[in-house]
């Protein structure tokens, strides 16, 4: 069997003296859908964050596709990655945030090309049609000049994950992309991603769409005060659920938000 | 009313040496501030104290109180200014307080997802502000930064208090000699507006383009 791409071991954070990562295992293998949920202050988002080198991780291990994130050497002694190795390793991890974070400056073509260009050294013209070739994959032929301020918010975050997906990264992490979404509008933006699921694109999700972890989901990790505390087929941690905490928490959920039927 | 128009060439050598007081301290102050600013935001924490400290001093300080401090003070430190160039230096310094907030507010309001989202693209920390931060600074900084270009002419009146033959001072100099203040501090009024007005419109009309930045 091939090696995981993401392999995780044994990470520890904490913000001051508030620990948020108490110790995290997972590996994801390529082309695998990992779903994390849990209540907010879980971890699961720093967790995200953190595979990205967006956070920093106190201890342990993240190792994408063979190589360590957060730093250079072997613990202990190990050195923390500057600013440019960090950035090389970022440009093959693609990320969408929950807040989009489209740059408003740019129109919905240069938000996906900036990356194209200034990161993969891609000439203009050619970066320009590629970002054109994916916005249109993501239902968006008619926006390409369009500012993010005259976008829906699920226009905008197809233009995130276009962004996102355009630089061909090896793995995708999804960050709460919907919830700042209208009810209505979710839809749109997670049949794009479904559709990059089955093309056998590696994600690592957090999301509070039950429906769409079971969907898409290859195994879902339920989180729970910086630790993983259940990890399974979805089927098994969703509709059987076992542990008291992931009982109660998905309570909590179908209550809040009945179950979308996309 | 007569003595008003015959002064004019006269008060336009003093409007020359207004606005050229204004082009230095604007000038000076964009150089210096841009440079505290970038210091206050990205600079080791030991650097950020001063430039604090200074922005505070300014601050509390009353412009007047500068100007003349830097004027009689320079001699005693051993580099004697002349007034223009006293004057012109505090004015400087006051504004170079101003415009370290301005650029601490216009690049620290840019909301953090934005440099994330660089980060999450490749993007190292020069291209991240080349080509993320910056743009979107830049129209946050531009109206309050004409705003205090505004105040820089209106500021650069102070400096005839040193003696320096500025617009102020030679309307001054010709009522010294007309006794006809009503006319010439209006026509000062007159000039001092059209200037600062075309000044605060274009801020105006620079924010009105740039509204399609959120929040």
């Amino acid at each position: 069997m091939a090696p995981p791409l993401v392999r995780i071991k044994g990470v520890e954070k904490s913000f001051g003296s508030t620990p948020v990562l108490r110790g995290v295992d997972l590996d994801v293998a390529a082309g695998e859908v990992v779903v994390l949920i849990g209540a907010s202050g879980s971890g699961k988002t720093t967790l995200l964050r953190c595979i990205n080198a967006l956070e920093t991780y106190d201890a342990g291990s993240i190792q994408v596709d063979g190589v360590e994130i957060g730093y250079d050497g072997q613990a202990p002694g190990r050195r923390a990655r500057g600013d440019a190795a960090l950035s090389k390793l970022r440009a093959d991890i693609g990320m969408v945030f929950q807040q989009f974070n489209l740059f408003p400056h740019l129109n919905a073509r240069d938000n996906v090309a900036l990356g194209l260009r200034k990161t993969r050294g891609m000439a203009k013209a050619a970066a320009r049609d590629l970002a054109e070739r994916w916005l249109n994959r993501v239902g968006l032929a008619e926006k390409f000049d369009s500012l993010p301020i005259q976008l829906s918010g699920g226009q905008q975050q197809r233009v995130g994950i276009a962004r996102a997906v355009a630089m061909e990264p090896k793995l995708l992490l999804l960050d709460e992309i919907t919830s700042a979404l209208d009810p209505e509008l979710v839809g749109e933006v997670l049949t794009v991603v479904r559709d990059l699921a089955e093309e056998g694109m590696t994600m690592v999700v957090v999301t509070h769409e039950m429906s769409f972890a079971r969907d898409v989901g290859d195994r879902v990790i339920f989180m729970e005060a910086g630790r993983i505390a259940v990890e399974g087929p979805p089927d098994e941690v969703l509709s059987h659920p076992t542990h008291d905490r992931l009982r109660q928490f998905l309570a909590r959920i179908e209550l809040r938000r009945p179950e979308e039927t996309s | 009313m007569l003595a008003a128009f015959s002064a004019l060439p006269f008060l336009w050598q003093g409007f020359l040496v207004t606005l050229q007081v204004a082009a230095l301290v604007v000038a000076l102050s964009l150089v210096a501030g841009l440079a505290l600013g970038a210091v206050m935001l990205y600079g080791p924490v030991w650097a950020r104290w001063p430039v604090r400290l200074f922005t505070d001093a300014i601050r509390v300080i009353p412009l007047l109180v500068l100007i003349f401090f830097i004027y009689y003070g320079s001699s005693p430190l051993g580099m004697p200014l002349s007034p223009f160039w006293a004057g012109t230096l505090a004015l400087a310094l006051f504004k170079t307080g101003h415009i370290v907030e301005i650029t601490r507010g216009a690049v620290g309001s840019i909301h953090p997802g934005q440099m994330d989202a660089a980060r999450a693209i490749g993007l190292a920390f020069p291209g991240r502000m080349i080509w993320v931060i910056l743009p979107q600074a830049l129209r946050r900084f531009l109206p309050p930064w004409l705003n205090a270009v505004v105040d820089s002419v209106k500021g650069s009146a102070l400096v005839s208090l040193l003696g320096v033959v500025e617009l102020m001072q030679s309307i001054q100099q010709v009522i010294g000699r007309t006794y006809e203040p009503l006319p010439l501090y209006m026509l000062g009024a007159l000039i001092y507006f059209a200037v600062n007005f075309a000044l605060s419109q274009t801020s105006r009309a620079l924010e009105r383009r740039f509204a399609y930045i959120r929040e």
